[in-house]
């Protein structure tokens, strides 16, 4: 009943607040899905799961006719009309990143897109956020790897104010001195206020640096509290001047308008924009590491280690990606997963287990996450390299794939069910060079997955066992033990200022 | 098609020695019952399509389904089964306290957020039951008893303490005879006897102090404010978005952007079955002055207090209401959850449908007489979490391994 939030306590589903964090913190990754984290029970070779009883429904979803235009200086426009509901939404994508900040700047991208808000136009930051929140519209900023995204959702009848603040963000922002030195210090100070916070927001961050050392993927998408304090105004304006333009954005909207009409009014909003002055640059190739390296995080108070396990999976466009979520789907996207199943159902061990697949223009990593109290850190992490070893071996029998293929058809729907959501979709598909068949091709492709095909799959993309990278957050005095038995062992403090260790390359 | 199906127990219904049980029976919910035994609601669930998520709060414990419509019939029946005969196996109920203890380590334990916000609670209600915690006291996770269980499904877990939504793909006609010959099958208990402790009127400001490993310092307000149903709830709710909600609000502007004594301040007012806390959480920077902070926070209030809000604020929080209230019903999910939610807390799903026209009745003498009302320092709870550099010492070493 309440506007923004209240207590309620989404118990059961805390791990949703971990999705919020990490796709700022990590991901440049679209929709992360309504639902909560889920999982599955039984191991591979599990006789009782039962065959779906119903007939499935197969019918998948298709997208709905779109509106595609290009204008002359390189903007793509992508709408769709949708009138059951007085809104609409919007998802415009800036091609350039996180990985375009120069090593020691982390954060400078993400810095730039925040200040996009913070005057703009005809406006001042004050008068930006009281015309957004004046009208009841929402607008998010969200810092990827590989590009920046801004979604935004308002009243229908507020559409001429919403193209307006929007080509405003894009093509006249001010970048106003003070604001960046406030949000320059607030960015600091959130990273530092996260530390104290619930670990899972984190741990991606520490993973991505640890394992990506030497590559852009290692950087902090938000920056750390050492590379902020040296982010100057020149650095954003050059960075803006580089790489904000109308060759690298791609906008959807999706809502309760006129395609033709609307059409019209971006064009003459944002058919000016120039284009960005610096070619795209390249994201070099990433691939899985060799052997086993771990790195200990110490959080001196930490009663629960927090865990991240893996390596380096697949891109975004692998032809096998839907087959390779299939699997995941039953290693541990959702609440029967066979990791959820041994460390929480059948042990008791922590509240959640999961593994999933972080996929962008280059493969990103493949992570088995959980949390369990100290004591049982080496219970609980051996417990779930057991389930990857004899997953990645064995593979599921013919019950668990038609459970798995039954459980993701039928969770597809309710992803590109609101305007938002498929406004972000088809900027995402755009974004990636893919088309609609990446979603009215799903249901298909999942329905035609194989036992052996997707072993095959799961074998190139699941690490290893030899080949690892472990990230534990928790009370080092006590984990340095059991840390080592799994390889060799690199330790920093949570309250160091970066989020790699110290010996490694700067960032 | 989602289901919701509200069950008007939490918290609130408990007492010393059963703490956190409502929230821990949700969890037995899923382990098994007579039909489908331990693991199988899930596993029979996901391999039809569909999935599930429950969350319980002071007031009230939900169940929420997803799944493809031609599913429904099997739905039921698996809700039909842990509804009408729950098992209680003693092995399965060690290892889910342990899940529960796990999930309170991260939310409240290491997360000082979490461990403020019980403290206040805690202080803030010295008769009512909504002084305890949902997650439960420690030494009430590790002793609950079977036949606290038991009970607890007897008292709460009967057809007439519960409201079931269903939204989606569905004919309304043929649904209710569905649902008839499945969950309308399951007898009526008594009603449970009803909570009627009322918190006497706060004498004075209670202050209370938590220390903890940390680089920020925290700053949680909380005055004692109204119940969802009360004819103000809508003003209340107009009033916390023009203080706490987005960049333009009153206490984002002061604290964050023009003091910046803060980094980030949140508010809320919602009310559950009884007169609830109308909160205000403000995170500091590292090193930050809570005492500033504090002053800073309560001059702002006293301002609303003494001199009302403009007309501009009150249609930018109508605007905001509205538009949240548009945005909550584009799913099937939203639509399952708004709709229980009044049926539970305004006793009919048709108050719904009336959300827009609330807002409008609101009036700005009338937010400025209720700030009156509610930003009484009397009748408000301090906390202040402030950032040790060393460990406690040992704080949860009770905790053995199991």
């Amino acid at each position: 009943m309440s506007a923004p939030m209240m207590s309620p306590r989404s118990l059961r589903s805390a791990l949703a607040a971990l999705l919020f964090t990490s796709a700022c913190a990590t991901a440049p990754a679209p929709t992360p899905s309504p639902t909560p984290p889920p999982a599955e029970p039984q191991a591979a070779s599990a006789p009782a799961t039962p065959a779906p009883a119903a007939p499935l429904s197969t019918k998948g979803v298709t997208l709905p006719e779109t509106t595609s235009v290009t204008l002359k200086n390189g903007v793509r426009l992508l709408l769709v009309e949708k009138h059951e509901l007085p809104l609409v939404s919007f998802s415009a994508w800036l091609r350039g990143g996180a990985v375009t900040d120069p090593a020691g700047k982390e954060g400078l991208a993400a810095l730039t897109a925040e200040l996009l808000q913070k005057g703009a136009g005809s406006r001042n930051a004050q008068q930006f956020a009281d015309a957004v929140d004046g009208v009841g519209g929402e607008l998010e900023v969200v810092p990827g790897r590989e590009g920046l995204v801004l979604n935004g959702s308002f009243q229908s009848r507020d559409t001429a104010l919403m193209v307006e603040l929007l080509s405003d963000m894009l093509v006249r922002p001010r970048f106003d001195a003070q604001e960046l030195e406030k949000a320059r210090a607030l960015r600091v100070s959130e990273i530092a206020s996260a530390k104290d916070g619930d670990p899972r927001a984190l741990i991606g961050v520490y993973f991505n640096a640890f394992h990506f050392p030497a590559h852009p993927y290692g950087g902090s998408a938000v920056g750390s509290e050492a590379s902020l304090p040296g982010i100057s105004r020149n650095d954003v304006l050059g960075w803006a001047k580089a790489n904000l333009g109308a060759d690298r954005l791609i906008l959807s909207v999706v809502g309760d308008f006129d395609a033709k009409l609307l059409a019209a009014k971006l064009e003459s909003a944002l058919g000016g924009w120039a284009k960005a002055s610096q070619p795209l640059p390249t994201v070099p190739a990433t691939a899985p590491t060799k052997g086993r390296h771990v790195l200990l995080v110490d959080k001196p108070d930490a009663t629960q280690t927090y865990f991240a396990i893996g390596n380096t999976g697949i891109r975004r466009t692998d032809p096998d990606r839907v087959v390779a979520e299939l699997g995941n789907t039953v290693l541990g996207g959702r609440f029967t997963s066979l990791l959820n199943t041994e460390l929480r159902v059948k042990t008791g061990l922590t509240y959640g287990a999961r593994s999933s697949l972080q996929s962008h223009l280059q493969p990103g990593t493949v992570v088995l996450t959980s949390y369990t109290q100290t004591a049982s850190t080496g219970r609980a992490i051996d417990l779930a390299l057991d389930v990857l070893t004899r997953y990645r071996q064995e593979g599921m029998d013919d019950a668990m794939l038609a459970s798995a293929k039954a459980y993701v058809l039928g969770q597809f729907p309710p992803t590109l069910e609101t305007g938002e959501q498929l406004a972000m979709k088809l900027s995402e598909l755009a974004f990636y060079g893919l088309d609609a068949r990446d979603v009215n091709g799903f249901a298909g492709d999942v329905s035609a997955a194989s036992r052996d095909g997707v072993r095959t799959v799961l074998q190139r993309v699941l690490p290893a066992p030899e080949d690892l990278t472990f990230v534990l957050i928790g009370k080092a005095e006590a984990l340095r033990d059991v840390a080592r038995k799994y390889g060799p062992v690199t330790e920093m403090k949570i309250s160091d200022k970066r989020f790699a260790p110290p010996a490694a390359p700067g960032r | 098609m989602a289901l919701a199906n509200w069950f008007r127990v939490g918290s609130r219904n408990e007492r010393p020695g059963i703490t956190g049980l409502s929230h821990f029976f949700e969890h037995m919910m899923f382990n098994g019952a007579k039909k489908y035994g331990p693991g199988e609601f899930d596993r029979v669930m996901e391999a039809n399509g569909g999935s599930n998520n429950a969350f319980t709060s002071e007031d009230v414990t939900v169940y929420l389904d997803w799944f493809p419509a031609s599913a429904l019939p099997l739905i039921l029946d698996l809700e039909q089964d842990r509804l009408q005969s729950l098992a209680f196996d003693p092995k399965v109920i060690e290892s889910e306290r342990g899940v529960v203890y796990s999930e309170r380590r991260s939310g409240v334990d290491n997360d000082n957020g979490g461990a403020l916000q019980e403290q206040m609670q805690a202080t803030a209600f010295v008769a009512h039951p909504y002084q305890i915690p949902v997650i439960g006291w420690p030494s009430d996770i590790e002793s609950w008893r079977m036949e606290d269980l038991q009970q607890y499904f007897k008292t709460y877990y009967a057809p007439n303490n519960a409201t079931l939504v269903l939204a989606g793909d569905l004919d309304p006609a043929r649904v209710f005879e569905q649902v008839e010959a499945t969950l309308g099958t399951i007898p009526s208990q008594p009603a449970p006897e009803p909570v009627r402790t009322k918190e006497p009127e706060q004498q004075g400001e209670r202050r209370i102090v938590v220390k903890k490993l940390a680089q920020s310092p925290l700053l949680q307000v909380a005055y004692h404010g109204l119940a969802a149903n009360d004819p103000d709830a809508e003003t209340l709710e107009l009033l916390g978005l023009i203080l706490t909600h987005g960049d333009s609000s009153r206490l984002h502007r002061k604290l964050v952007d023009e003091a910046r004594v803060a980094i980030r301040v949140r508010g809320t007012t919602a009310g559950g079955f009884d007169p609830s806390l109308t909160w205000f959480y403000v995170d500091l920077p590292p090193g930050g002055d809570l005492a500033k902070t504090e002053a800073l926070l309560t001059s702002e209030l006293a301002r609303v207090v003494k001199d009302g809000v403009s007309d501009a604020e009150l249609k930018k929080a109508r605007n905001v209401a509205l538009a949240s209230f548009w945005r909550k019903l584009e799913t099937n999910s939203g639509r399952a959850r708004e709709l229980g939610n009044a049926a539970t807390f305004r006793g009919d799903w048709k108050a719904l449908l009336d959300t827009p026209a609330r807002y409008e009745k609101v009036t700005r003498d009338g937010v400025k007489a209720l700030a009156a009302r509610i930003f009484n320092n009397d009748h408000r709870t301090v906390g202040w979490l402030v950032p040790t550099t060393a460990p406690a010492a040992a704080p949860a070493s009770k905790e053995a391994a199991r």
